[in-house]
């Protein structure tokens, strides 16, 4: 199991195969102190870690993020979030996730990490090494046009559909409409709400936003 | 016919000529000339029935870059050099400074400076205190933490009974409470009440509500020690605040350009530099750099601004036929340090003898701002209650209640409109409320909403066409998220027969043509008749050009369908391409400023909502929103419902669930972040009716305000009207509804 | 938040040395222990919480999974609250736990929340989170909320701290008899889990849990039977959309026909622990679900509750919300 900065070990976030799922063990026979069956395997299956070797950051720290599909060199701390390693320290920054509470109250700073959606502002930069970053500005295309981007299906909705009033929370509510279209292309009104139930609109773009995701959910085409 | 008059369609156009100012290019040099013109009437709307571009579904010219991530606002701003401020707030609602000092900062890495904001003595809770620069964010917010800042917390009040006790500490030298203003006749109205056959009365509350702005307070200034600068600011006015910074950094005021690119809400908080502003510009006077200073959200919450409370003593009479005959309120205003404020009372609806006493009761918070409509939602919340309460009372129907204290037809009209749409007609409970035995309860409720809109004198437009044919549409105002980008390019592309695509808007900046703050709704009937001027004017001035290549005179040169072509028969026609090759080198630019006849004043408006009471938990849902809105002519049909569905979901919010929460002992908000301070999320959203009025043939009219006015007052009279739950403290959240119904002992 | 050092550890034993060596003499601690993150860092950012150290254990393999031995569902410490929620066997087989999961926050908090900093998570109380506000919780001499403002605070088991519990998973599992394995430098030890929470009068105050500095949470495990296959969850929200509790009811019920053999009750959102009802439980047995039984059933489960100033109406909003739960066990 790797421990080098930059390439973390294979398991962060791991989801449970349906093999993991089904899977039965000796039990446990005896009660109190009897280390889990389960966590014990999984070690022993892991390749052994050098004893000792934990790695250890602080002050600054360079880290290279996977964003967009691009990799990217950034000097971080690591208590900078994503959002702040994204807007702030990130040459260009990328400023389409905004910063609005931060605090996971309001969804504007809204990523897909690893195919998660997830508050940008909740998660430590140094955390994503290894992973595939989309932010908003991975979803359209502005190769050569000056002010024409290719924009995604999704985005051309919210276009048409005025779902964009002042647009701070447009990013965030791209995202996890993206999210919730790629995961369920025929989502219903009741899916495209829960999906984007952790977005806030002051303006009171909802309507507009639910006709707009309703458009390409019931189009279907991708 | 009850509009008041406006722009008849199909004026006859006068024949003789008049002299009209555009800027041609002479021997090269642009000057402003004088031509002689037919004189027509002036720029018109002209039919809606012929308008290819205007009135109809408009696609924002700004929505790309919004939905791509790619719209730069004063927060996303990032220039070379740039350092990072934070504001320190006054930590209690009163302090006397003992200490404030800064020598810790400099241990910290990545500080830079700091500014002194107030050093003696602080009088509302989250008043600024200082302001601290740091090279990244973070070094800024360890040197703001590194701030020693030691004082005496002197006596406060925060509440209405405290302020208002003799022996109450004072708030500010001009004391807690500003003379009473009273209206009417107390003896009169009493006794009318008195004799009226129908009365009811009640004690109504509103709370401080806050704007929530996503994008906060604040500034970028970008100075680098030289003869000129660049101020961001998330405002409200374009041209609000490049001036005190100017005075700041001692430069020129025509030195420093002021830009509002995009910005992300105001909703009345930001007009001025402010004090965010203000300390940026001192920081960057001080490091001879950019400084960038936005408020965090809890800074928001404390210091951004907020809509007063209300506090109102109402009384009410009605005849059998539904008159309001007698009518009284006393009204406390709460507006914090400030003063509040409060629409007249009863709110619209007329009364043979009211009086009303208001006066505001201030307390050590931040002073309330103009907040969308202010004053009014107090108002109509209060108002509509009692108006059903006596209805009920009276056993009268709630439609017909209102009716009958208006005249003006236009709300007949609407209200009839909206209780049609909500479902009045087959509703069970028209004349009394349901009663609480069902588990689930459906209600519904009505109210009504009132707007001037109209604009003035105050925007200087400028239309350019250029040789290549691009046209651009340029004026230094605004858009908060209302559309104002779009119409600036649609109107010259519908004056000019083209496509919307094919025209350019550039607004934000200070360098442009000058252009008033977006606050009361005069927006757009400010701007938009100037817009159409410039591009009259430039039309006119194209025409002449035009006229000897196509053999005609210019008053018969017409624009359409992305070409050139004479009125005459058979005659020639040019593309756009073609026509504009004709220009000289410089293009052709037409100025434009504000045409009274182009615009209308005083809106109506009328809304009606259904909710759902679950009398086993106290959940109220919305189940419906329905609002039928005059607006004068509709320039961009998307964008106004987008404004008048955002009215309704703020005044959900304002119904169901905000409210600032204060610890009146510890002198603390609780709720300055978006997890306790509520706002509506996907979930809250019901479904949303709306309907423009086209019976009002008037010219353009702003529809920012008028509605949010309604719809708080339409869901606590739903609630009432489903089971008999009369709430009379906003927001009515689910244990009040318990409390209501009587479940809580 | 201020600067602290993060350290990523590859086994468990190296999560368990970093803790150990965070901790001075009087077993105070210097270091947090950083899961999802999702209630850590906005500790952090409000300066709850100023750990040197974090300890971060999402390098560490194999503490995510959920599998199921024979029986006994073994949830890992690690594994998000979505994946709880979408799991089949647990919608299939303990649905009140995939329900309460389901209804947490908001899709960005579940995809990476986890179920060990679900249940360790501190309190919402809005004095607790407010910095300026020294309340009994943080060190200082009293609980505000007591004559405070107190909508959201406790209406059974509170004192010194009148704080409710905010995990709504706490709440299900209590119901579902689930158990909590604790790693630390002495082995593990497996708690049932309503020995996990402690009352504020009965621990320290200034702690939900039992959890000492140097103890890690790795798993948690559900009996799979008759009981957790009958269990329904309601977690009333003042915002649908993403909020805490005002007040969330679990119950689980093994029937024989329509007459009760055997059920657990749980209230959410009212007291400083998930507040298990064995006197309702024991009215239940023998019962069918009846208007009459459930309506004596939500008498007994809120009597004895102490309302504060503005938290009455917690009683008959968790009365409604045991009325409809109970209904659909009918």
């Amino acid at each position: 199991m790797s421990s080098q900065p930059g390439h973390p070990p294979e398991g962060l976030f791991p989801e449970p195969t349906r093999r993991d799922v089904l899977r039965t063990s000796a039990t446990a026979a005896a009660t109190g102190m009897v280390v889990p069956a389960m966590v014990s395997a999984q070690q022993t299956q892991a390749t052994a870690p050098s004893t000792g070797a934990m790695e250890t950051l602080q002050g600054e720290v360079a880290v290279e993020l996977n964003v967009n599909g691009k990799n990217m060199a950034l000097k971080v701390e690591p208590r900078t979030t994503l959002l702040d390693a994204l807007r702030n320290r990130a040459n260009p920054p990328l400023t389409g996730a905004k910063l609005v509470c931060d605090r996971g109250n309001c969804g504007a700073c809204t990523m897909i990490v690893d195919d998660k959606l997830v508050y940008a502002c909740l998660q430590l930069a140094v955390d994503m090494r290894g992973k595939r970053i989309r932010t908003v500005e991975g979803l359209s295309s502005s190769e050569g046009a000056s002010n024409t981007a290719q924009l995604s299906p999704l985005q051309q909705s919210f276009c048409e559909h005025d779902a964009s009033m002042c647009g701070f929370c447009t990013s965030g509510f791209v995202m996890a409409i993206t999210h919730c279209l790629e995961r369920k292309p025929d989502a219903s009104l009741d899916d495209i709400k829960s999906a984007c139930a952790g977005n806030a609109c002051r303006c009171g773009t909802q309507p507009h936003i639910f006709e707009a995701a309703l458009a390409i959910a019931k189009g279907g085409a991708k | 016919m009850t509009y008041p008059s406006g722009p008849q369609d199909n004026a006859p156009k006068q024949s003789k000529t008049k002299k009209v100012k555009t800027t041609k290019v002479v021997n090269g040099i642009e000057q402003e000339v004088e031509i002689e013109v037919e004189d027509v009437a002036g720029p018109e709307w002209g039919p809606r029935a012929a308008l290819k571009v205007l009135d109809k579904e408009l696609i924002r010219v700004d929505a790309p870059v919004k939905v791509s991530g790619r719209a730069v606002y004063t927060h996303d701003v990032r220039v070379p050099g740039m350092a990072w401020a934070r504001l320190l707030l006054a930590p209690q609602p009163a302090t006397k400074i003992t200490k404030l000092d800064f020598s810790a900062c400099s241990k910290v890495p990545g500080y830079l400076g700091h500014v002194v904001i107030e050093a003696e003595e602080t009088r509302w809770l989250g008043q600024p205190v200082a302001a601290v620069a740091g090279a990244t964010s973070e070094a800024a917010e360890d040197a703001l933490r590194a701030i020693v800042l030691e004082y005496e917390a002197l006596p406060f009040v925060l509440d209405r009974d405290s302020a208002l006790k003799p022996d109450a500490p004072k708030v500010s030298r001009r004391g807690n409470q500003s003379k009473p203003q009273t209206r009417g006749d107390e003896a009169k109205a009493k006794a009318a009440i008195e004799a009226a056959p129908h009365k009811a009365s009640g004690t109504y509350s509103v709370p401080v509500v806050h704007h929530a702005c996503l994008e906060t307070h604040g500034a970028v200034v970008d100075w680098r020690g030289g003869e000129e600068a660049t101020v961001y600011c998330s405002s409200q006015h374009t041209f609000g605040f490049a001036g005190d910074a100017a005075k700041t950094l001692d430069l020129k005021s025509s030195a420093v350009t002021g830009i509002v690119e995009h910005m992300g809400g105001g909703f009345g908080s930001k007009f001025g530099f402010g004090q965010e502003g203000d300390a940026a510009a001192k920081l960057s006077k001080l490091l001879q750099r950019p400084v960038h200073l936005m408020l965090t959200r809890k800074d928001e919450f404390l210091m951004g601004g907020n809509r007063s409370g209300s506090h109102l003593e109402l009384a009410g009479g009605m005849d059998a036929n539904g008159a309001l005959v007698g009518f009284t309120a006393r009204a406390h205003k709460q507006g914090g340090i400030g003063d509040g404020s409060l629409s007249g009372l009863p709110y619209i609806y007329k009364c043979a003898e009211a009086w009303t006493e208001v006066s505001g009761v201030r307390t050590n918070m931040d002073s309330s701002r103009a907040m969308r409509a202010p004053g009014h939602p107090q108002a109509s919340f209060a108002t509509e209650s009692l108006l059903d309460e006596l209805a009920y009372a009276a056993g009268l129907d709630l439609v017909a209640v209102r009716k009958a204290n208006l005249e003006d037809k236009v709300w007949h009209r609407q209200l009839d409109r909206v209780a049609k749409e909500i479902g009045w007609f087959e509703h069970p409970h028209r004349t009394q409320p349901g009663n609480a035995k069902a588990e689930l309860c459906t209600g519904i409720g009505f109210a009504i909403s009132r707007w001037g809109g109209g604009g003035g004198p105050a925007c200087e437009v400028e239309v350019a066409i250029e040789r290549d044919g691009s046209v651009t549409s340029s004026v230094g105002s605004q858009d908060l998220g209302t559309g104002v980008r779009t119409y600036v390019a649609a109107i010259p592309a519908e004056e000019l027969g083209l496509p919307l695509s094919a025209v350019v808007a550039r607004i934000g900046s200070t360098r442009l043509g000058n252009a008033n703050g977006s606050g009361g709704s005069v927006t757009t009937a400010s701007l938009a008749p100037a817009v159409k001027d410039a591009a009259y004017n430039a039309r006119r001035a194209f025409a002449e050009v035009l006229a000897p290549l196509l053999g005609c005179a210019a008053a018969e040169v017409q624009f359409a369908d992305g070409g050139v072509q004479t009125s005459a028969p058979g005659g020639k026609r040019l593309t756009w391409k073609q026509a504009c090759a004709a220009l000289p080198e410089a293009g052709l630019r037409a100025k434009g400023v504000w045409a009274a006849h182009l615009q209308g004043n005083g809106i109506h408006g009328a809304q009606a909502a259904k909710v759902e009471v679950d009398t086993l938990t106290g959940r109220v849902r919305v189940l419906h929103m329905v609002c039928m809105q005059d607006v004068g002519l509709c320039l961009n049909r998307a964008a106004t419902r987008s404004q008048i569905n955002g009215g309704m979901v703020q005044a959900l919010g304002y119904a169901l669930l905000e409210e600032r929460v204060v610890d009146t002992a510890l002198g603390l908000q609780l709720n300055p972040c978006l997890e306790d301070y509520k706002l509506p999320h996907s979930l809250e959203i019901p479904k949303m009716t709306v309907i423009l009025d086209d019976e009002d043939t008037r010219g353009v009219i702003g529809v920012s305000e008028a509605p949010i006015v309604p719809g708080g007052a339409a869901i606590a009279n739903a609630i009432h009207n489903a089971c008999g739950a009369r709430i009379r403290s906003l927001p009515c959240t689910p244990d009040k509804v318990l409390i209501a119904l009587g479940k809580v002992s | 938040m201020k600067s602290f050092t993060l350290i990523n550890p590859t086994t468990l034993d190296g999560a368990l040395e970093a803790l150990v060596q965070a901790m001075d003499r009087r077993g105070r601690s210097k270091a947090a222990l950083l899961a999802g993150g999702q209630d850590l860092l906005t500790e952090l950012k409000e300066h709850l919480a100023e750990p040197e150290k974090v300890v971060n254990l999402k390098n560490v393999p194999g503490l995510a999974t959920i599998q199921v031995d024979g029986t006994l569902l073994r949830i890992g410490a690690l594994a998000s609250i979505e994946a709880i929620e979408s799991h089949p066997i647990i919608r299939e087989r303990a649905p009140a736990l995939a329900e309460a999961a389901a209804t947490i926050a908001s899709p960005q908090i579940r995809s990476v929340g986890t179920i060990g900093g679900n249940l360790c998570q501190r309190p919402r109380c809005w004095y607790y989170r407010l910095e300026e506000a020294k309340c009994i919780k943080k060190g200082g001499a009293e609980c505000f909320s007591y004559s405070g403002r107190n909508k959201y605070n406790a209406i059974f088991g509170g004192g010194p701290s009148y704080i409710v519990h905010p995990s709504d998973m706490a709440t299900a599992l209590t119901t579902l008899d689930a158990q909590v394995v604790i790693l630390s430098p002495k082995g593990t030890q497996t708690l049932p889990i309503e020995r996990f929470f402690t009352l504020p009068s009965e621990g320290s105050v200034l702690k939900e849990t039992v959890l000492k500095p140097d103890e890690i949470v790795v798993e948690v495990q559900v009996p799979l039977d008759a009981l957790s296959q009958h269990s329904a969850w309601s977690k009333f929200k003042e915002r649908a959309s993403y909020d805490w509790a005002l007040s969330s009811v679990c119950v689980a019920v093994v029937k024989d026909g329509s007459t009760v053999k055997r059920a657990r009750v749980t209230l959410g959102g009212v007291a400083p622990i998930p507040w298990r009802v064995p006197a309702v439980e024991a009215l239940l047995v023998g019962k069918s679900l009846d208007e009459a039984t459930i309506a004596a059933a939500c008498e007994e489960a809120l009597r004895g509750a102490e309302p504060l100033s503005e938290n009455g109406y917690k009683i008959p909003l968790t009365k409604g919300l045991l009325t409809r739960v109970l209904r659909s066990l009918a």
